[in-house]
């Protein structure tokens, strides 16, 4: 212990992390006594001592000793040595460590007894984290995924969310780009619905969401429920899945344990989109007049713009870095355990001014305060801010810019000024990408305390009254400044700060009862509760414009001069009420049924619409334990089917939607006297309730070679009812937003399989592993049988995605192609715009693309559009190798995606000449004569034949397969370290993005939602994912 | 057994203690809203739910430029500026899917639900009577004026009046186009009857629809359909009272000072850090200028005027002319990289120190207008307007005119409107009328940014329907004929 005292206090003190320190040793004083009363009260009879190795004979630290049918016990050295005194010769020591098999051992008389664990490869006998409770994962009859926190520990991303992707079948993480912080969306089973499909999120039984505020090195295992079955106990959240996160606790007799996790390395810009040079971009933009009769704008003529200046995608996108430094403490007594971490994670992003920082704080215990009472805590602290340029603009994006910014101007002139394209509006309407990284003052910070309570009585054998009460707050603030620009192509007249802060309070309370029997062969397990949950919310915010100074330090409203021109503050409640149980029933260990039910009520709806009830089932029988299939164990040492169907809820959806709401903000002024409107800002839908989806999952387990291969596989169909959604409105109601409503249907059918196999053959062991996913999402029904749209793209305001019944969500949408004109021969043979005005003026020419005529009517228009491409994979999969030899460990993970598409919107508008901007380099084999292209269409400055509009020319296959992670590492033996009481000390290197094997064309295969559901795998140049390599180490004390 | 259901029957107990009573734990409040039902308390409410009827003019997607982008089919201009869609409108070649009808489309019926909202509601509510009876009347115009806009650029809408809305009727077959005219002119002389006569008296509410308002437009309906001598009554109530008197100078109707000079009978009333973007002004001015350079005036317009007019210097920007853009910047020249035709608009912009001046009104109807429609309709009916006519040349220096024709007239409109996107709804009005050929008009190049075009007549009369409403309405909204 002192020694624990003294390295502390050396590192922590050094770090200026005092009140953290003096926590800490409160709460390891007080674990350390309860374990040194305990050890006084026993009876000392015999001594045994020994040590416990591994299979290969590596000593190992931590492992419990347990005299059984007591809860006396001690845990291994770091050298895997024990001492632990038995009351008499027939007691029976208990060997057990995570991850090997449990070994009793009786004394009879040994005082010395040396134990090999061996490795656990029977996951089977794991415990799975279930709604309100655990099961051992061969009594499971839902579909749960797990995902230990040991597979992605110390990889470098920002939040677990990111490190799930390909981790567990049926699982999809969708990134919203590169950007520091950006977490991506969980998508379980399918896009589950055209709204919110984001699964529920439970942080140590809080549902709380907001994974990024847990830091991965704190997780022991995340737990996906993918069918009815598994969710059902959380009803009407539960529609799209729910993720279990559980975080790492102290365990009895573990003794004091420190880990100190700290890597750090760069990251580079994988990919850049190859752009036209100075000379190249002047000689196309002169073509487009020669093309058009046009006289060539002289500035297209003027030498000192056809000098190649700058890379601009190199400028915006330099290097970045990623740091993490966490350091935790677990220990557990006699009958109090405890785990406290503290971690800072900072990452600094390609583009400069663009980063995301995390401090973390956990501290979690569990007391057993009388013989039947234990109380357990929970408490995460994060503080987080960022901030990220603007990526996601079609009209004036950072990378958007950088890819389209005059190449032959410098980044800074001669007297130190930007350039600018207020040279020429030939140049467009971009902003100096350098001038608005370096002058952007923008972040946003957030801090957030969950903190828990729960207790357990066990009232009789087998009985236990449960409560969890829990407090999460949230508090979060932002603030802008806009210097006035005047020297830039886009000017702001007036400078400007805005500031916004908001609060969020949740309180949730749970009372529930669980009951754990075997009668015989009947093994029944009963859990029935209630709880409740409310959020407070409210926020408030400024702007004022035309501040007298820009000085940093009198970037604040209280500075002189300005206006405020808005003040806000809004607050909102809202509320889950419910009532759940849930009931399992297994026969003889063969046959078992699981029965759910939920009640739910939410705020959200109607007074009559709130309460909703979400029944489920399911049945599992394993084979394998039947006698007839005995004599087939030796190959298939398990088999189980399941089957199962239920019915979840989601309410997902803003508030008040059932109210006709009046809004002020409708702004004017007569004679110069400001005035405010008031209208109609939301229809109310009276009747607004929940949606519903239906699911049906059958499943199949199978361990073979003595489970040493794994294998699971299920069959889901999930039919969304009901389906929320705020459908598109007929103009003539006007612009009050349309409420939601429960009018569509969507489906998603698809097949799951996860493999393992994993092999030891004396200091060489290795693990193969891989899961995928085949998902075919259809709507199924729409309001009125219409379709949604979607936000449209760019200057042309293109419109790229729909979402048709019969269609997979947010379908591109557009002309088909068939190569381009060669020929005015070609033009006027051709049916398709035989009667097509366009073509009748003589506005078509050679190098124009030739958009097919759908509906016969020989003319090209938008009734010619149908569906163009898929933008959801079909197919994911994620594949993991892991080695170790001797002291080396070496681990990949790949993950994949396949029959997906993506609609390059950013080569459309990269290769139209119409815009006064630099161009793919790709134009350079542009149409320019009979025979010379047949895919780049010609130079012109006409847009008659909209030759970039939404095409099948700019659907690309979105398939990748991915290098994700590459972890090498090497730890150091154990005799070396032992001299430096380390139980472990392990070094690596991790490089993350290492390649990427893909058809597409853009940066970065991997692309996000772009509004909401409605549009995905849009190219619209986002900030793209880097690669990362860093070098951390790992120790353990 | 009994002792399980014992504790369990007081752990239940405990539980519901420590929660909250279920009524109190759902309720939900709108906090900082108020619900429609809970509107309408007093004359305020009204005020504020008819100030916001107005707000949509404002609207970049609406009258601060999309509905000026149908101009750009004129002979005046070209469409410059860098939206994809807007060549289409400029050639002739659109189609029902053209993001700038949707836009237009959705924001006119916005003005309609808030105008009905209004006239469903006020006549309840208990309040100063004539503040009532202006709003009542505003919400008339302004309904009127929607339908006004939805006639000049459909023909054919739907209708939404307040029986409709009171019985959910909120999908209906487009009307007529002579139930669209009768209730347009319905609701213009509804408003007559219960607005004020000017706020010239009354500043604070200057910019507010008057008498003069309805009556400038009930000239501009009654002409445009043909009804030629109730255009001249209508506007006799403008040409003869001095409430609505001509500006001593054409210029005072785009200064910052002078904007709601008697001769504004209706604009749009921007106010720099409470108002929106002003889209009129960004618009049509120089990038960099701080505009972003659409709706470039053309060689052909410059040419109409006479020389020494001194309209064409308040009009458009030229090579040599010297702006104050304010600030550090100061007395500009403007040189020919600005522009690619050689010219700006110049009626939408002003500059304050650093920038444009975006106090700066935009004029949707002014008296001038008004005088040379009376004197249009005279003309087209036989008469004499030369009083009209010649009163709007005088107030810029220019020689009066006897025994005008259509000609001087179509001159004297091309250049005092230049830009205030009326052109191409004259030229409409008079191939319709049969005094121009619009097909042969159209069809004579002006130079490479405006080469020759093809009208359609009758087709490009009108827009279609945006393709998303007739895709919405299940078959009950019908295309326009000619883009079935």
């Amino acid at each position: 212990m002192n020694f624990i005292y003294s390295i502390l206090t050396e590192r922590m003190l050094s770090k200026r992390v005092v009140p953290l320190y003096v926590v800490l040793s409160m709460l390891m004083s007080f674990a350390g006594e309860t374990s040194h009363a305990a050890s006084i009260a026993d009876v000392v009879e015999i001594t045994v001592k020994g040590n416990v190795k591994d299979e290969t004979g590596a000593a190992i630290p931590g492992a419990n000793v347990l005299i059984k049918g007591t809860t006396n016990g001690t845990v291994t050295d770091s050298n895997g040595n024990y001492v632990i005194e038995v009351p008499s010769n027939e007691s029976i020591l208990v060997f057990s460590f995570i991850g090997y098999v449990t070994q009793e051992i009786p004394v009879n008389g040994s005082t010395v007894i040396n134990v090999n664990l061996l490795q656990d490869a029977k996951l089977l006998e794991d415990v799975v984290i279930v709604g309100y409770g655990t099961q051992e994962k061969k009594d499971v009859t839902g579909a749960i995924s797990t995902v230990k926190g040991s597979a992605i520990e110390n990889l470098p991303v920002s939040s677990a969310q990111l490190s799930l992707q390909g981790r567990a079948a049926g699982v999809n993480i969708i990134r919203n780009g590169g950007a520091p912080g950006s977490g991506g969306e969980i998508r379980i089973r399918g896009i589950g619905t055209v709204n919110n499909a984001s699964p529920l999120i439970i942080i140590d039984g809080v549902p709380a969401g907001g994974l990024s505020d847990v830091n991965p090195n704190d997780i022991e295992s995340m737990e996906i429920l993918k069918d009815a079955s598994a969710s059902a106990i959380y009803g009407t959240r539960a529609a799209n899945g729910v993720v279990i996160v559980t975080t790492k606790r102290g365990k009895l007799g573990q003794g004091v344990r420190v880990n100190v996790n700290a890597y750090g390395g760069v990251s580079n810009r994988i990919k850049s989109i190859d752009v036209l040079d100075a000379k190249n971009l002047a000689m196309l933009k002169a073509e487009r007049y020669t093309n058009d009769g046009l006289a060539v704008d002289p500035i297209w003529l003027d030498p000192q713009y056809q000098t190649q200046k700058t890379d601009w995608q190199k400028e915006v996108l330099g290097q970045g870095s990623t740091k993490n430094l966490d350091l935790s403490i677990s220990g557990g007594g006699e009958k109090s355990t405890f785990s406290i971490s503290g971690g800072k994670y900072d990452e600094q992003g390609l583009i400069r001014n663009s980063f995301f920082k995390r401090y973390s704080m956990r501290i979690n215990s569990d007391h057993q305060i009388s013989k039947k009472i234990k109380i357990g805590q929970s408490l995460q602290i994060t503080s987080q801010s960022g901030t990220t340029p603007n990526t996601s603009s079609s009209q004036d994006g950072l990378i958007w810019s950088a890819i389209r910014f005059h190449p032959g101007l410098p980044v800074k002139n001669s007297d130190g000024t930007y350039s600018t394209n207020q040279i020429s509006s030939q140049f467009g309407d971009i902003n100096n990408p350098i001038f608005t990284i370096d002058t952007q003052d923008r972040q946003s910070t957030r801090t957030r305390i969950l903190g828990s309570v729960n207790g357990d009585w066990e009232i009789l054998p087998g009985l236990h009254a449960k409560a969890n009460v829990a407090v999460d707050a949230n508090f979060a603030d932002s603030h802008e400044f806009n210097i006035q620009v005047l020297d830039q192509i886009r000017t702001s007249t007036q400078n400007s700060r805005s500031v916004s802060s908001s609060k969020a309070h949740s309180l949730l309370q749970e009372y529930f009862l669980s009951y754990n029997k075997k009668f015989g062969n009947h093994d029944v397990g009963i859990v029935a509760g209630y709880s409740q949950q409310t959020f407070d919310y409210a926020d408030m915010g400024a702007t004022k414009r035309n501040l007298d100074s820009e000085d940093p330090a009198q970037r604040y409203l209280n500075a002189n001069g300005g206006t405020i021109t808005n003040a806000f503050e809004g607050r909102s409640y809202d509320a889950f009420q419910s009532y759940f149980g849930r009931g399992t029933y297994s026969l003889s260990n063969k046959y078992m049924a699981t029965v759910t039910f939920r009640a739910d009520a939410s705020s959200r709806f109607g007074p009559n619409n709130r309460w909703g009830y979400f029944p489920a089932f399911s049945l599992g029988w394993r084979v394998s334990e039947e006698p007839f299939f005995q004599p087939l164990t030796k190959a298939i040492s398990n088999l189980k089917i399941t089957g199962g169907y239920g019915e979840l809820g989601n309410s997902n959806i803003p508030s008040l939607q059932y109210l006709s709401l009046m809004g002020g903000g409708a702004r004017y002024s007569f004679g110069g006297n400001p005035v405010n409107g008031v209208s109609q800002t939301l229809i109310g839908n009276p009747n607004i309730a929940w949606e519903r989806a239906v699911m049906t999952n059958i499943g199949l387990e199978a361990g073979l070679l003595q489970n040493q291969i794994l294998i699971t596989m299920a069959y889901f169909n999930k039919q969304t009812r009901d389906m929320l959604l705020s459908p598109p409105s007929l103009g003539s109601l006007g612009n009050a937003a349309v409420p939601f409503q429960n009018v569509g249907q969507m489906e998603n059918k698809g097949f799951e399989l996860e493999v393992s196999y994993r092999k030891t053959m004396g200091d060489f062991s290795y693990s193969l592993g891989g899961n995928a996913t085949y998902i075919v999402n259809k709507v199924t029904e729409l309001y009125n049988g219409a379709f949604l749209g979607s936000q449209l793209y760019g200057r042309s305001s293109s419109e790229i995605s729909r979402t048709y019944v019969g269609q997979s969500v947010a379908s591109f949408y557009g002309w088909k192609t068939n190569g381009l004109y060669q020929t005015q021969a070609d033009i006027d043979g051709d049916t398709n715009i035989a009667d097509d005005p366009r073509n009748l003026n003589g506005q078509i020419k050679p190098g124009d693309v030739k958009f097919l005529d759908l509906n016969g009517d020989h003319i090209i228009d938008d009734k010619d559009r149908t569906i163009i491409g898929n933008p959801t994979p079909k197919i994911t999969y994620g594949f993991n190798a892991a080695a170790a030899y001797k002291n080396f460990d070496l681990g990949m993970f790949f993950l994949g995606a396949a029959k997906v598409d993506i609609y390059n919107a950013d080569r459309m508008q990269g290769l139209d000449p119409t815009y006064p901007f630099n161009m793919y380099a790709e134009t350079l084999n542009r149409w320019h004569g009979a025979g010379t292209s047949n895919s780049i269409p010609r130079m012109t400055t006409a847009r008659d034949n909209l030759n970039h509009r939404t095409s099948d020319m700019f659907v690309e296959s979105g398939a990748f397969f991915r290098l994700k992670n590459l972890t090498l590492g090497y730890s150091l033996s154990q005799n070396v370290i032992k001299s430096l009481h380390i139980s472990r000390a392990r070094f690596y290197v991790t490089g993350q993005n290492i390649f990427v094997i893909t058809k597409y064309k853009g940066m970065d295969p991997e692309l996000g939602i772009v509004d909401g559901n409605r549009q995905i795998n849009v190219d619209y140049a986002q900030y793209p994912q880097s690669r990362t390599w860093t070098v951390g180490a790992q120790l353990s004390f | 057994m009994k002792r399980i259901i014992k504790i369990t029957g007081s752990f239940l107990a405990i539980m519901m203690i420590f929660s909250q009573c279920s009524d109190d734990l759902l309720e939900t409040t709108s906090y900082a809203q108020v619900t429609s039902q809970g509107f309408w308390r007093n004359g305020d409410d009204v005020v504020s739910a008819v100030n916001a009827i107005y707000e949509p003019l404002l609207q970049e997607n609406y009258f601060g430029h999309y509905e000026r982008t149908w101009d750009i089919q004129s002979d005046d201009m070209w469409r410059a500026g860098d939206h994809g869609e807007d060549q289409s409108i400029e050639f002739f070649t659109y189609d029902a899917s053209n993001p700038k009808l949707i836009d237009t489309w959705k924001w006119r019926y916005e003005m309609i639900s808030r105008a009905n909202a209004v006239l469903i509601n006020a006549p309840n509510v208990n309040m100063d009577a004539a503040t009532k009876d202006r709003s009542l009347g505003e919400a008339y115009f302004l309904r009127g004026f929607s339908y006004w806009r939805h006639y000049l650029i459909h023909g054919e809408v739907p209708i939404f009046v307040e029986a409709d809305i009171l019985g959910g009727k909120l999908n209906k077959p487009k009307a007529t186009k002579a139930e669209v005219e009768a209730q347009i002119e319905s609701d213009f002389l509804k408003a007559l009857d219960l607005l004020p006569a000017s706020y010239q008296s009354d500043p604070d509410n200057l910019g507010r629809a008057s008498k003069g308002t309805v009556y400038g437009f009930l000239t501009k309906f009654y002409v445009t359909t043909g009804q030629l001598q109730k255009g001249i009554d209508a506007g006799k109530h403008i040409t003869e009272n001095a409430l609505y008197a001509l500006a001593p100078n054409f210029n005072d109707n785009f200064l910052i000072a002078t904007e709601n000079n008697p001769e504004i009978l209706f604009s749009m009333q921007y106010l720099r850090n409470w108002t929106m973007d002003n889209t009129p002004e960004i618009y049509t001015t120089p990038r960099p200028w701080g505009g972003w350079d659409f709706r470039e005036p053309i060689q052909d317009l410059v040419d109409e005027f006479e020389t020494g007019d001194p309209r064409l210097g308040y009009t458009v920007f030229k090579v040599g002319d010297m702006v104050d853009l304010g600030g550090d910047a100061g007395l500009t020249e403007y040189t020919a990289d600005l522009s690619t035709s050689g010219y700006h608009f110049r009626k939408f912009s002003s500059w304050t120190d650093g920038g444009l001046n975006s106090d700066q009104n935009a004029p949707i109807l002014r008296s001038s207008d008004v005088y040379l429609l009376v004197a249009e309709a005279k003309v087209r009916l036989s008469q004499n307007g030369d009083a009209e006519l010649n009163a709007v040349r005088k107030r810029n220096g220019l020689a009066d005119i006897s025994g005008a024709t259509m000609k001087e007239i179509i001159h004297e409109r091309r250049v005092e409107l230049a830009g205030e996107n009326e052109r191409q709804q004259d030229l409409l009005r008079w191939d319709k009328a049969g005094i121009i050929d619009i097909v042969s008009l159209y069809n004579k190049s002006r130079g490479p940014l405006k080469p020759a075009r093809t009208f359609n007549r009758p087709k490009h009369y009108y827009f279609p329907i945006p393709q998303r409403e007739i895709d919405l309405s299940n078959g009950v909204l019908e295309q326009n004929t000619f883009y079935k």
